[in-house]
């Protein structure tokens, strides 16, 4: 059998991948778009989203849209909490601080929630049951095209956030010119306060997506984390649509791979492709505001 | 009418004091007999351990409530090793310079028991290791460590016999890249050619942390067809198994799937769902203990085992909680069976002629020559069937 008859397959299968990586890659570009911060504790709100609701749903007895509801909620409080304890004290540190900051609360979350929900993997159920589509000899899970729908209709959102409303343009000036944003009157603070909400806020949501296709468990987060990251950089970090075509790029890439090469190597081949596109344009593949590229 | 009150209250104070006092005075007639507990409490095995710790406190009071060992308490040492390598040497290097200490339970991980065994081996001090251990390491034969849980051996020649019984000729096997589920695959294969069937190791392997089989499935699924597979064995453990059930439906691969003991819980039925229907595999008796034959000689034990542990935790008896009963039973049987003094080396000697014990996960026989301890009979076919465990039974190979 040639390894391109399961391309199609492949492919969708890094498609549904793709769409996660840009879920979670879209939390890390709003921190950053409004304070230049690379937030680290991004996996844990993702985490986060999808072990409340279980607790939730299961503990609770709450029905599944106002579990996930009051989920989203909680986790934005503590995408807030995260701000106010761990990034405003340290706001006159320097960014390689506040990444160690952030790196620290991501821990500290990932423990206390083994602490308080334990360390069993969780999963919740697929909001449409789990009968696969057959499409053109493809299979595809209904939950596949949920995590898609949410990609864009975050993406919509974001974008009309930021281009279409004042506090969107407020929260991308304190990032791209501090000081003209101080002379405007723009609370710097309060924007970065407000984008850690949000992130927290899009974390949760994905994780809910996802849940439903994988599993969750307290240490889950570093690593879905972690390929958000590469993602968002991978597409040109600081940039909304980056961070989604990094995404996808990376999924598809990592999928497509596995029908060449043995799977082992498939977590590898993730980052050999980060390495190589960073070293041929290192602002990634669309670009990033905050990466001059005239110093390479 | 104060005074009085105060005098009531002096009075229980000396009385309470007194009951105090006397306890231990009658308890410590006799030195308490000291085991080691060297395991994960926290980290990624802090669920799993907790099950352990709650069983072997549990069968400890049970034994002390009867008696102890001729007069002799049983006492648990307890350590954390945090899912640590150095710890865990730690913890058992002081349990080792302990002489108090008779022996040693734990730890979990492979690579853990793999550093406190060669330890064992130096300081001559029994090891009593409860998770199934990596294939290298046992098959070292080492003087002072002992298994309880059931060796890839057993197991693989069980899913054999599971395969024989369904009538399966073909088998693909796709193992995770770690050396127990390596190892589970290679003795299958061994034992199913032996009985003339044909077993197919997938090159595609999977890790612990893979949350996605899709793609190597994918690849799996045109062997799949073209070679007609009767069914595939996931040589695994933890979620990895749901996850390879779930991704083998979504991608319409309808053959039957065969998992290891290590399906025989009930987070990974929750992990599954719907997809983990119909999976078959062979796990302790633990699983099941309602459904043991009437004339089983473990039954009995099981199911008041599993009555205990939910009257007092509200949790019912599961394999890992079974390993836990098993081996404070073992060390019991042990001391009481030990010539003389109770010394380290007499009760290494005394573990080892174990014969015959009957416990949880079935008859356990120890021998120089072996320290697994159980067989496959000590095994069941289980298939998961509307969420639940159920037995399954073939004439001929129970």
């Amino acid at each position: 059998m040639t390894p391109w008859a399961y391309i199609p397959q492949l492919f969708s299968a890094g498609i549904t991948i793709g769409a996660i990586y840009a879920l979670v890659g879209l939390g890390f570009v709003t921190i950053a778009r409004a304070s230049q911060i690379i937030n680290f504790a991004q996996g844990e709100f993702v985490m986060l989203g999808a072990m409340i609701t279980f607790f939730l749903l299961k503990g609770g007895g709450l029905p599944y849209p106002l579990a996930a509801l009051v989920a989203v909620i909680l986790v934005v409080i503590i995408g807030f909490l995260l701000h106010i304890t761990v990034l405003y004290p340290l706001r006159k540190a320097s960014i390689p601080i506040l990444l160690m900051a952030t790196l620290g609360a991501s821990i500290f979350i990932s423990n206390t929630t083994a602490l308080v929900f334990g360390t069993l993997p969780r999963t919740l159920p697929a909001f449409l049951g789990n009968q696969p589509l057959q499409i053109g000899g493809i299979f595809i899970v209904p939950q596949s095209l949920f995590v898609l729908g949410a990609t864009f209709l975050l993406l919509i959102s974001l974008y009309l956030l930021s281009h279409r409303t004042l506090l969107g343009k407020a929260m991308e000036a304190s990032s791209t010119d501090p000081l003209g944003a101080d002379l405007l009157g723009i609370s710097r603070n309060l924007m970065v306060f407000l984008a850690f909400g949000v992130s927290a806020g899009m974390g949760a949501i994905a994780g809910i997506f996802i849940t439903p296709i994988f599993y969750t468990s307290y240490h889950a987060g570093t690593l879905i984390g972690l390929k958000g990251f590469v993602a968002a950089v991978l597409g040109g970090w600081g940039k909304n649509s980056g961070a989604i075509l990094g995404g996808f790029v990376l999924g598809v890439v990592e999928s497509l791979s596995i029908a060449f090469i043995p799977s082992g190597y498939k977590d590898a081949v993730a980052f050999v492709i980060l390495l190589l596109i960073l070293y041929f344009r290192p602002k990634g593949i669309l670009g990033s505001p905050f990466i001059d590229s005239r110093r390479w | 009418m104060k005074g009085k009150k105060g005098m009531v209250l002096w009075i229980s104070f000396l009385i309470l004091i007194s009951i105090s006092w006397a306890t231990p005075a009658y308890l410590a007639e006799k030195s308490p007999y000291k085991i080691g507990v060297n395991l994960e409490l926290t980290g990624p095995w802090a669920e799993v351990t907790k099950t352990v710790k709650m069983a072997m406190v549990m069968e400890v009071e049970k034994i002390n409530a009867m008696g102890g060992v001729d007069g002799h308490p049983l006492e648990l040492v307890i350590e954390d090793n945090g899912f640590d390598l150095g710890r865990a040497a730690a913890n058992m290097t002081k349990f080792s310079r302990n002489k108090e200490i008779v022996a040693v339970v734990g730890p979990f991980e492979d690579n853990l028991q793999a550093t406190t065994r060669a330890i064992a081996e130096r300081e001559g001090i029994t090891d009593i290791i409860i998770c199934p251990s990596n294939p290298m390491v046992r098959s070292l034969n080492q003087r002072w460590s002992f298994n309880i849980a059931q060796s890839d051996i057993i197991v693989s020649q069980k899913l054999v016999d599971l395969c024989l019984a369904r009538g399966y000729k073909k088998i693909l096997v796709f193992p995770g890249n770690w050396p127990l589920a390596l190892s589970l695959a290679e003795y299958f294969k061994r034992f199913g050619e032996e009985k003339g069937m044909k077993v197919i190791i997938s090159k595609e392997t999977h890790k612990p942390t893979d949350i996605d089989m899709t793609p190597q499935l994918i690849k799996l699924k045109p062997i799949i067809e073209s070679e007609k597979v009767d069914a595939l064995y996931a040589s695994t453990g933890g979620p990895p198994g749901p996850i390879i059930c779930k991704n083998m439906r979504t991608l319409g691969i309808k053959i039957p799937i065969i998992g290891t003991h290590a399906f025989g819980f009930n987070f990974i039925i929750a992990l599954g769902g719907e997809a983990m229907e119909g999976v078959e595999f062979a796990a302790g008796k633990p699983v099941v203990p309602y459904q043991l034959d009437k004339d089983d000689p473990v039954r009995p034990i099981v199911i008041d085992f599993d009555k205990r542990m939910r009257a007092r935790y509200g949790v019912g008896a599961d394999q890992i909680a079974g390993h836990a009963h098993d081996t404070i039973w073992l060390i019991y049987d042990a001391l009481k069976r030990c010539q003389g003094k109770v010394t380290r080396a007499n009760f290494r000697d005394a573990l080892e002629n174990t014969k015959g014990l009957k416990s949880c996960h079935g008859i356990y026989n120890y021998s120089p020559t072996d320290h697994d301890g159980l067989t496959k009979r000590d095994l069941v076919f289980i298939r998961i069937e509307g969420g639940k465990f159920m037995r399954i039974k073939f004439p001929g190979f129970e």
